[in-house]
This record gives structure tokens, sequence and C-alpha cells, in this order.
């Protein structure tokens, strides 16, 4: 699509409420469920890499100007292609797995309301579209359940929609002291209480750092489909804003960042130990998030890389013979499923020339010295994970199980490889990934050598007291850390 | 102004009951009561922010121009606020029914809802 085409907002409105009418008919009249469908995933993915390649911002004011206002810009382009790519592969497991009509229309209204949270860029829009995407999330997880399924499903809701309220508690600040729901309005405020409110509902949103421990249960219980929704795409819903917020005020930023790296530490650190492989992977997608929120140069293509990696990961889990790591060396995989494996493994883990790559090498290029190696060590630290996954044996058999879904979404993760060849430090690039893989590998060896489930208990996190106290001490911890630089600034002025 | 600084301290105070609550409680159906008291300070929080300019509804006159209220629009309150907040009661309301609808079925496996008999007993 030529970048000089233009888009009225009619169209644009048109397309966001494409999804909910399609919902809707595909309940009423089932035969247009794969049409439609394809039809909805395919236009989101344009779109966004029509906003990805035209460069500019399209700003839409709905209803007056205390309305609905919305943008379409580069940074939402790499979320929609994300949140296209990702359904229509989920959307082509489901149909081998035989949804039913509620399970369709839950998949379209959670795509309209992930496009409707990726364009608001103002606080009670991107309320409204959040707590859509929570509840259908909530329906997806509980409608397959198992008779545990009921009480990860009403986790969710209950975790969610405290963090929610206090959200809203921010944005009533907001505008209490500036009159605007605007994003703008909350960058421009001095850091204090309502930005404190409004990042503790954002950050549990994208699972980062402690008011992400609701995750990795959640993630890994979730039939495998739902997994794959709720790690590729539904945790990006809450990562943009952050990053919205990010380009806007760089105080914010440097606000985010630890609490990123955090994250990023702490999932990796659980991931090392778990001794289940779907909760290896969500605890990965904790520490991947971390790593999103870190910089809006690079958050857009590191959560496109990730989540697609994570989603292709999380829809082969359902033909894995097996959850349990114990004795995982000992099951061999057909190759159908051990290439979106690999190729989704190597990706998080950023290793050339794959997206994840380019991804990381972006990242690394805007941070100071003292976060980038903390960011090396933990590449190191990704390697020795996907190492777990990696080391099943190959089966060669005549009919593998095939999972087009997640092939569909693993050969995307190459489209990356021309650019990365083609830059001019790709071979320090390649033998840095080299040197990476050597070097969690041994980790990897190391940590096998010392047998970790029994050696490295680490405390479980994943009790519901815990999920509420984390989504406190990070709210309390935000306030100290405004407050002592905002004390900071005051001396430094007054000296 | 005395009373809406006293009365957003009470509000606050609801709140921060409402989240103490949902970390306390060990029955689940109290933790859910409990949200719904944090989900009602918000309400709350809204309509005392819409009341700052005003108590009057901000609803015009049959006949009257928008334009040249005059002194009548001194004394109304914020719509915006207002407008905002239906939202959110409706969608508090149908997610604490969602809520309800998962604790009854929940209440098969343990008919006392203590939330430590859903919790896991493995490790992480």
């Amino acid at each position: 699509m030529s970048a000089s085409l233009s888009l009225s907002s009619t169209t644009l409105v048109g397309w966001l409420l494409a999804p909910y009418l399609a919902g809707f008919a595909v309940a009423l009249l089932p035969v247009l469920t794969a049409p439609l469908l394809l039809l909805n995933c395919l236009s989101t993915a344009v779109l966004g890499i029509w906003a990805l390649l035209g460069g500019r911002s399209l700003p839409l004011q709905l209803v007056g100007d205390y309305g609905v206002s919305l943008s379409l810009d580069p940074l939402a382009g790499w979320f929609l292609l994300l949140a296209g790519l990702v359904c229509l592969g989920v959307g082509l497991e489901a149909w081998r797995q035989g949804w039913d009509r509620i399970g369709w229309l839950l998949l379209l209204v959670l795509l309209g309301a992930l496009n409707i949270s990726f364009l608001s860029t103002d606080l009670i829009s991107l309320y409204v579209s959040l707590e859509v995407v929570a509840i259908s999330a909530f329906l997806l997880l509980l409608k397959e359940a198992s008779p545990d399924g009921g009480w990860i499903a009403l986790r969710y809701l209950l975790v969610s929609n405290t963090a929610m309220a206090l959200y809203l508690i921010g944005a009533a600040l907001v505008y209490a002291q500036s009159g605007s729901f605007r994003f703008e309005a909350l960058a421009e405020l001095p850091p204090g209480a309502p930005l404190a409110f409004v990042l503790v509902g954002l950050l549990t949103k994208s699972g980062v750092f402690l008011n992400g421990l609701w995750l990795p249960r959640t993630h890994a219980e979730a039939p495998a489909e739902v997994s794959a929704l709720l790690s590729g795409v539904v945790v990006s819903a809450g990562a943009l804003p952050l990053l919205r917020l990010e380009q806007l005020n760089e105080a914010i930023q440097a606000l985010i960042a630890p609490v990123g790296l955090a994250s990023a530490a702490l999932g990796v650190l659980y991931a090392l130990v778990v001794s289940d492989a779907k909760r290896l992977l969500a605890w990965s997608t904790l520490a991947q998030m971390g790593l999103v929120v870190l910089s809006p140069a690079s958050g857009g293509l590191m959560a496109l890389s990730h989540g697609l990696a994570k989603a292709g990961l999380f829809l082969s889990a359902r033909h894995w013979p097996g959850r349990s790591l114990q004795g995982w060396r000992d099951r061999p995989l057909a190759w159908s499923l051990q290439l979106p494996l690999w190729l989704g493994a190597l990706s998080i883990a950023g290793l050339p020339p794959l997206l994840g790559f380019i991804a990381k090498k972006q990242l690394l290029s805007g941070l100071a010295p003292g976060p980038a190696w903390l960011l090396v060590a933990l590449s190191i630290g990704s390697v020795a994970i996907y190492a777990r996954l990696c080391g099943a044996p190959l089966r060669w058999s005549p009919l593998p199980p095939l999972c087009w879904g997640a092939l569909l979404l693993a050969l995307p993760l190459l489209l990356g490889a021309p650019v990365a060849i083609a830059a001019a430090d790709w071979w320090s690039g390649l033998l840095q990934g080299l040197a990476t893989l050597l070097l969690g590998g041994l980790l990897h060896l190391g940590l096998e050598r010392l047998g970790r489930a029994d050696r490295l208990a680490l405390p479980q996190l994943d009790r519901l007291p815990d999920l509420l106290g984390g989504l406190g001490m990070v709210g309390a911890g935000l306030v100290v850390a405004m407050a002592t630089s905002a004390a900071d600034a005051i001396n430094a002025g007054g000296h | 102004m005395a009373v809406i600084r006293l009365l957003e301290l009470l509000i606050l105070m609801a709140a921060l009951a409402g989240f103490a609550g949902l970390l306390l409680r060990r029955n689940l159906f109290l933790k859910v009561l409990a949200m719904d008291v944090l989900g009602s300070a918000v309400v709350a929080l809204f309509v005392l922010l819409a009341a700052r300019s005003g108590l009057r509804s901000p609803i015009l006159p049959r006949g009257a121009d928008p334009a040249d209220l005059g002194r009548a629009a001194l004394d109304l309150a914020d719509p915006i606020p207002q407008a905002v907040i239906l939202t959110a009661i409706v969608i508090g309301l149908s997610i604490q029914a969602l809520l309800l609808v998962v604790i009854t079925r929940l209440a098969r496996i343990d008919p006392c809802l203590d939330v430590e008999s859903f919790e896991p007993r493995q490790r992480p």
C-alpha cells in the first residue's frame, strides 16, 4: 500500500467498529465465520503496515473536545500488525479445534477492543477499551476452563479490575488538576499521585514486575489458543499507553525503566527454575514485557518480535507430549513442532538474524552503559531458559502434527533477516550472538549439573495476597521515587 | 471548600478500606464486596469532582440559549466527570455480576469460599 494513500476518518471509525459487527454477525450466522475473521485480521495487519510505512500520525477527535481522542501513528502500527497476525494465527488453530460461535464472538470483540486501546490517546477511552479487553479475555479463559480454570479466570478479573479502579482514581486526579483526560495533560503535570495511580494500573495490565505476578499462572493454565492470545497481544494493550506516556515526557521513562529492568531480572530468574514448560514461557513473558516498556524507540519492534514468537510457542504447546520439563530430553518432537520452537526461542533470546535480534540491538543502542550490560547478562539468561526447551531430540515421522498457526507466526520472525544481514555491523553482531549462545549454553549446563529444582527453591509468588500486595508495593515505590527526585530537583535548584 | 476537602479525605479512606479488605479478607465473597467498596469510592470521587463548580444538575432549562446562561451557569455541576463515571458504573456492575457467577461455580469446590482452598500447593 502506498504511504500517500489518504485515509478518511469515516473509514477509520468503520474499521474500528467492524470487529464488533462481525462478532455479532458470526454469532447469528456461523457460516460467515471464516471470511469475516480473515477480513478483520488482515485489515488490522494491513492498517498497521500502512501506519508504519506512512511514518505520520493521524489524529482523530470524536464527539467534541472532551470526547474520544484517537491517534494512528507508527508506534501503534507495530501493535496493530501484531494483533492482526496473532488473531489470525490463533484463529487458524481454533478452527481446527472446532471452537463454537461464542468463542468466535469473543475473539472478534477482543480484536476490536485491542484496536481501540492501541489507538486511544485519552485516559477514559483507554479505560473502557482495556476493560472490554479484560472481560473478553476473562470469558475466553472461562469458556474451556478445567475445574481449576474458574479460579484462574476469577483471579485475573479481580486483580485487573482492582488495578483499573486505582487507574480511575489517577484519572480523576488528573482531571481535577488539569481539566482534561488526555495523555498530554497527564504528561505535563508535575510527577505525583495521579501519575503513580495511572502507572500502577497500566503496569498491572502489561504484566510488568510485581504488578505482573498474576501473569505466569494465568498464562500457563489457560488453553493453548487463549494463552497465545494473552501472552501475544493482550499484555501489550497495557504496554502501548506506557510507551506513549514515555514519549511525551522523559521523566516518566526514567521512572519506568528501573521497574522494567527489575521485571526482566525477576522473569529470567523464575524461568530458570520452574519445572513446567508453559510456566517457563509465561515467566519469560513477564521478563520480555519489562524490556518492551524500557524505551519508546524500540518498544514497538520489541513487542512485535516477542508477541509473534511467544504466541507461536504457546500455540505449538498444545502438541507437546507433556508439560513437565523433567525428562524433556527423553521425549522426541517432530520437525513441525521443532521449527516454531527453535525460531521463537532464538528470536526471543535475541540471536541474529531474527527479528528479536534487531529489536534488541535497537534497544541496546539507546541505553546507558550500566543497563546495557545488565541487558547483555539477561540475554545470556534467556538463552539458558530456552536451552531447556530446545533440548528435545528430533523425531522423523511421515505425518507430523502440523501446527499451521504456529508456523504462520514463526515465519515473519525471519523477515528481519535481510535487514540484519545488510547492516554494517552484521559480523560483530553475529559474533556477539554466538558468544551469548555459548555463555547461555554453559549457564544451562551448569544449572543442570546443580540440580536446579532441589537447590534453587524460590518463594512462591503467585497467591492472591502476593498479587495485590505487589500492586500496593510498586505504587508506594513509584511515589517514593517521584518524591525523592522532586526533592533532588529542589536541592539542585537551591545550590 | 473545607467541606469538599473533608469529603475528599473520607472518599480516599473508603478506597483504602476497600483495598485493605481485598487484601486481608479470606472469604472470596467478602473480597469481591471489598472490591465493590473500592469501586464505589471511585464513583463518589468523580461525583465530588463534578460538584466543585456547583451542585445543580447540568441540564439546560427548556428554551434556554446555551451561549447565554448568565448566572444560572455558575452553580451547575461539571457534566464531564459525571458522563465518564456513568460508563465506569456500568462496567463495574457487569464485572461484579461476572465475578459472582464464577463464585457460584467455585462454591461447588468449597462452599465456605475460603481463598486458601483454591490456591495451588506446588512450588512456582
